[in-house]
């Protein structure tokens, strides 16, 4: 009861922080230099008065800052994210759009690192001080080193260029009109790259974390006891170990899930896929201001709704947590 | 940047299969398809409306104008197929072609001409309403003939019809509707010898065959894809690995261009762009010193490697500009005085100049590798002749909001100048243009009565001896008071398969030749 | 105390080794620029020269004939800078932020957790970008916005460490002793809760270093400075015909990287009272 009663409370104040993120995103980004208007009338190679001002008008931006702002706010409260005149379509429709790509991208790359970084790292621990824990550290720590956007140059280079063995860019082949099966597999093989690349990326995270919080705890008195008390070796590092030491993964994780789904710029630049985080930046090189914000929301609320969930699965694995 | 391209899909490369049958055979059995790249995204097909390269690259070959332009600007029949002039050179009629059809079959005649320009090109394309203002009215004889009575002489008249200038759109579904927001924008509906079949957002665009055209034989591709691929690179590696047949100008990195049309199969042409003439410079702001003093201007002018900078940031596919006219529009000359890069003259007349030593903000392009080095060998360039520059950093929408404002010291930049220097030349150097606003009007803020006078008296003439002469003497006055430090001409190359035939069949390229190309 | 850390820090030869490299580099940082032969904007030789193709520049030119090795030098610089400054910056937000957030609870704690959810909600690299862009890339810009993008997870990691402790019986000792709030939360469960913190902090001036070289990457770094992420992308778009123009600087930057971690873990077994290194 008192979990629901905490869980209402937090998903209300979590509605308005929504807000107040969309009225300070608004704000923020209505400080760039340049509006859409400049950009479409620079582009267009000529213009005029005319020609600006009826653009202006289109896109609403002949009004003043206040009315603009109270319009969008209204907007939101009954779901629509506004109109992209820049690419002539609702928000929402390109949001949704975009969303089964990136989830399929962020899903695959999340649950590749998880699952990754959690054996390399409980394995490392397993082995502190031995070989198979430096090189565990080493490959974990070569690949968080390395500059993301450079490692997805080389694995285009050495599997598509050299290789010719995946493709570099791109949900599916154009052009080959598959279906069924054969979409799926061509799918897959375009997912190959690019997931592989950002779950390598962020494995090194979880591999750390979990190699650190698993020798923390394996030095605990409860430890102690489990051994004293005879049970196997292989036990006490499942249930004792692993459980209390993947908390601190377990919050790692919850914030970069909420984070990812609009954070993977880099990934879908250089790969050409077509996600959120690409739309995103697009959009702000546009400044195609409605969209821009819808993303901007629409990102916020995934990250808000997974603290929550996080949040919720902390108190449930820690019950010395006291929610008062 | 605008970009171009077509490539076939090269499936043989990744060694598909569907159902166990190699994709490659497939391939073959579709042999009409052309992938191109796309770069950025267009906002819009509606040419009538939006009028940036990527959507005139696409939409180009979707609508058409009552004429096409050779290599040499010289106009071909199109929807038109003849026109007389009168000999006060006021009047202009045009025959129009029998039996076309629109996209969704309902005819063209000369009402959707008088409907195109007249109503709703006024109202939508800013450069078409420069030209408008010459025009006194639109009538159709009957419907299949217009004819346009202008105000008084307008010199480049005979070059305004391109399809990207006055695009014909279709009466029937526009009139009495909001342009700027009917539905029909996201299907767009033309003449020309592709038509819209698809538009999957962030992918890519699909083209199909028109094969109701009324010229026959010619449109020989049975699909045409538009890819969007964001990053260079990988565009790049697109081409390489046979992903997409054609690269346009400016989607693939200058160097990459030079490695890749040696691969075998790969060509590369420079032709397509006699229209569009591209010409970049270095704006100075005329409105604080030292950018004020002529002998400032020419010394900046002297600094500038150009040879050096066609060479190194353009790997050769730029010709050091002479001028303020292309070498490819009409009355161009170089008839003109010369600045060799010379550093000692440019620090003799920084010297006379009163430069006090000052730093200056230089305002670079941010369009690309190429502009980025470009800046930086200007930096350079500039700071061994004794001048200090900081560079600002931008994305596009700042580059646009400073130049609109004002807000800078030296700026780069490129135009397009339309063939002619009344269309696309005078708007950077007479008073009247001078406005906030707009980055590709008068922004030196440069003021010269008799240069104005020049260029009024060119546009308002109809024989072209005498425009000659009238735009020697403006080129003159202008090289020698140095308004903006001229940089060079851009031959954006065109990367494309070599089995691909006639990929420029006109003076606009890419844009309204991709329905025309052959498969060998 | 201080010998028993030294101790079991060196028993971590990774983190030595991450200590060496990582004092390698301050130091040509330092005195680089005062002892390379050219300034790493000057096109001083001819482009595309290959590493140790004998014209005095040992690891080649790039694209515009500047010399490469001055290039990384005068990188080094700006990056650990950059690097430092901003983490420094982000910690004193966010363990601020969270160890309020995590001793007090209650109305103060939610609070600041909803702020803190703010800024986490937007995407890190996106804000970044946009902060960057309306501030004018420069130096500072890029400082403040990496930093004001990385506080969360700082704070949160420290709130969560703190909501734990908080429950232990030695800080219901110490509040019974009747010691001051601030005099708890800084000498009593802040340095039990530092071992995290200082794992992370390693991370995160590699995380700023990777941040900048992506906004670098992306076009939104200081044009007046010669950064590696600067480097790297100058060079993306010859990477086949000159591979020497994107792997030393980006070889730099993993090296850098990799010695911040190393010493953070060597950090962490120093500071970490019973993670025995050997475990045996």
């Amino acid at each position: 009861m008192k979990r629901l009663q905490y869980m209402s409370v937090r998903l209300l104040q979590g509605l308005a922080a929504l807000l107040v993120i969309a009225t300070a995103n608004f704000l923020l980004v209505r400080a760039a230099p340049g509006d859409p208007v400049s950009i479409m009338a620079g582009e267009a190679g000529a213009s005029d008065a005319q020609f600006v001002s009826q653009l202006r008008q289109q896109f609403g931006l002949d009004q003043p800052l206040p009315t603009q702002l109270a319009n969008y706010i209204g907007h939101i409260l009954r779901l629509d994210l506004g109109y992209s005149y820049r690419q002539q379509q609702p928000v929402t429709d390109l949001i949704l759009d975009r969303l089964p790509a990136t989830l399929l991208l962020t899903g695959t790359a999340f649950a590749l690192s998880l699952a990754l970084g959690i054996t390399l790292g409980a394995l490392a621990s397993r082995n502190a001080g031995r070989w198979v824990d430096s090189a565990v550290t080493v490959v974990a720590l070569v690949f968080y080193a390395t500059p993301l956007y450079w490692l997805a140059m080389m694995a285009v280079l050495l599997f598509t260029v050299q290789l010719d063995l995946l493709p570099a860019f791109g949900l599916f082949t154009v052009g080959a009109d598959l279906t069924g099966v054969d979409r799926v597999l061509d799918i897959s093989r375009h997912l190959v790259l690019p997931a592989g690349t950002l779950g390598l990326f962020y494995m090194a995270v979880y591999a750390r974390m979990t190699r650190a919080s698993m020798l923390e705890v394996a030095q605990m008195d409860f430890v102690k006891t489990a051994r004293a008390k005879g049970l196997a070796p292989g036990r006490i590092q499942s249930h004792h170990v692993l459980r209390n030491a993947l908390l601190p993964v377990v919050t790692l994780a919850g914030i970069q899930a909420g984070g990812m789904i609009g954070g993977a710029v880099l990934t879908e630049t250089v790969f050409a896929w077509p996600g959120i985080g690409r739309l995103m930046f697009d959009a702000l090189l546009q400044r195609d201001y409605n969209l821009l914000l819808g993303c901007f929301l629409f990102t916020a609320a995934m990250a808000v709704l997974f603290n929550l969930i996080t949040d919720l699965v902390y108190t449930l694995v820690d019950p010395r947590i006291d929610l008062g | 940047m605008k970009r171009r391209n077509l490539l076939q899909a090269g499936s043989a490369a990744l060694g598909l299969s569907i159902a166990g049958v190699p994709l490659h055979s497939l391939a073959q059995a579709r042999k009409g398809v052309v992938n191109v790249l796309v770069q950025p995204e267009p906002p819009g097909l509606m040419m009538g409306i939006v009028q940036n390269g990527p959507t005139q690259l696409i939409a180009g070959n979707i609508y058409e104008g009552l004429l096409r332009y050779n290599d040499k600007l010289e106009p071909q029949p199109q929807l038109a197929t003849s026109w007389t002039v009168s000999p006060d050179s006021k009047t202009y009629v045009f025959k129009l072609k029998r039996n076309v059809k629109w996209h969704d079959g309902k005819p063209f005649t000369a009402d959707d001409v008088v409907f195109s320009c007249d109503v709703f090109l006024r109202k939508t394309h800013a450069r078409f309403r420069a030209s408008l203002v010459h025009v006194e009215s639109v009538k159709a004889l009957d419907p299949l003939t217009v004819e346009f009575k202008l105000k008084q002489p307008f010199g480049p008249f005979m070059g305004i019809f391109e399809n990207g200038t006055m695009p014909m759109v279709p009466r029937h579904v526009y009139e009495g509707t909001d342009f700027l927001n009917n539905p029909a924008n996201a299907t767009p509906i033309g003449t020309g010898p592709l038509k819209f079949k698809e538009w999957v957002k962030g992918s890519y665009i699909h083209l199909v065959a028109n094969e109701n055209y009324h010229q026959a034989g010619v449109v020989n591709v049975e699909s045409v894809y538009f890819h969007v691929i964001p990053d260079a690179a990988a565009r790049a590696a697109a081409f390489e690995s046979g992903k997409v047949d054609i690269a346009p100008g400016g989607t693939v990195e200058y160097f990459d261009v030079d490695r890749l049309a040696k691969l075998p199969g790969a060509a590369v042409t420079t032709k397509g762009w006699e229209f569009f003439s591209p010409h970049s410079w270095l704006w100075l702001n005329h409105r604080a010193a030292p950018m004020n003093n002529v002998k400032f201007r020419q010394a900046v002018w002297t600094a500038i490697d150009r040879e050096a900078i066609a060479k190194i940031a353009w790997y050769g596919f730029a010709k050091p500009a002479t001028g303020p006219f292309n070498s490819h529009i009409a009355f161009a000359s170089d008839n003109v005085a010369k600045y060799p890069r010379d550093v000692d003259k440019a620090k003799k007349l920084l010297a006379e100049s009163g430069y006090k030593g000052e730093k200056l903000r230089l305002l670079p392009l941010p369009y690309g590798e190429s502009w980025q080095r470009q800046a930086e060998i200007v930096r350079q360039n500039l700071a061994q002749a004794g001048i200090k520059i900081e560079m600002v950093a931008t994305d596009v929408a700042g580059w646009n909001q400073r130049c609109n404002e004002w807000d800078f010291d030296l700026a780069f930049t490129y135009v397009y100048q339309y063939g002619d220097p009344a269309l696309g030349v005078g708007r950077n150097y007479t008073s009247e243009n001078i406005a906030k606003g707009s980055p590709y009007n008068n922004v030196a803020g440069y003021v010269n009565p008799k240069v104005d006078q020049l260029f009024a008296a060119g546009a308002r003439e109809g024989d072209p001896g005498k425009r000659r002469a009238i735009y020697l003497e403006a080129q003159k006055i202008l090289v020698d008071e140095v308004p903006v430090a001229w940089l060079h001409e851009i031959n954006f190359p065109t990367l494309y398969r070599s089995r691909i035939q006639s990929i420029v069949s006109s003076g606009i390229g890419l844009n309204d030749s991709l329905g025309r190309v052959k498969l060998a | 105390m201080k010998s028993r850390f030294c101790r079991r820090f060196c028993r971590n030869q990774g983190a030595v080794f991450g200590l060496l490299v990582l004092m390698l580099v301050a130091l040509a940082a330092a005195v680089g620029p005062f002892v390379a032969q050219y300034d790493a904007w000057d096109m001083a030789g001819v482009p595309f020269q290959a590493p140790m193709a004998g014209h005095g520049m040992p690891l080649g030119t790039d694209t515009m004939g500047r010399d490469i090795l001055s290039g990384l030098v005068a990188g080094g610089r700006v990056s650990l800078l950059i690097g430092v400054v901003s983490t420094v910056v982000s910690l004193l937000i966010g363990v601020g932020v969270g160890a309020v957030s995590g001793y007090f609870g209650g109305w103060i704690d939610a609070t600041l957790m909803r702020f803190t959810e703010l800024f986490q909600a937007i995407p890190s690299f996106a804000l970044a970008i946009v902060l960057v862009a309306i501030f004018q890339p420069s130096v500072q810009s890029i400082v403040a916005a990496i930093a004001v993008v990385s506080w969360p997870p700082v704070a949160r990691l420290v709130r969560s460490e703190f909501l734990t402790l908080r429950q232990r019986d030695f800080v219901a000792a110490a509040q019974l002793a009747g010691q001051s709030t601030p005099r708890i939360i800084l000498t009593q469960i802040l340095p039990n809760a530092a071992s995290p913190i200082v794992v992370m902090a390693s991370l995160m001036v590699a995380t700023a270093i990777l941040l900048e070289s992506s906004l670098s990457f992306m076009g939104l770094g200081d044009p007046n400075q010669m950064t590696w992420g600067y480097m790297i992308g100058s060079a993306r778009t010859v990477l086949r015909q000159a591979w020497w123009m994107a792997v030393f600087p980006g070889v730099a930057i993993l090296l850098t990287v990799l010695a911040l971690n190393l010493v953070g873990e060597g950090l962490n077994d120093g500071l970490n009272a019973r993670a025995d290194g050997s475990g045996k």
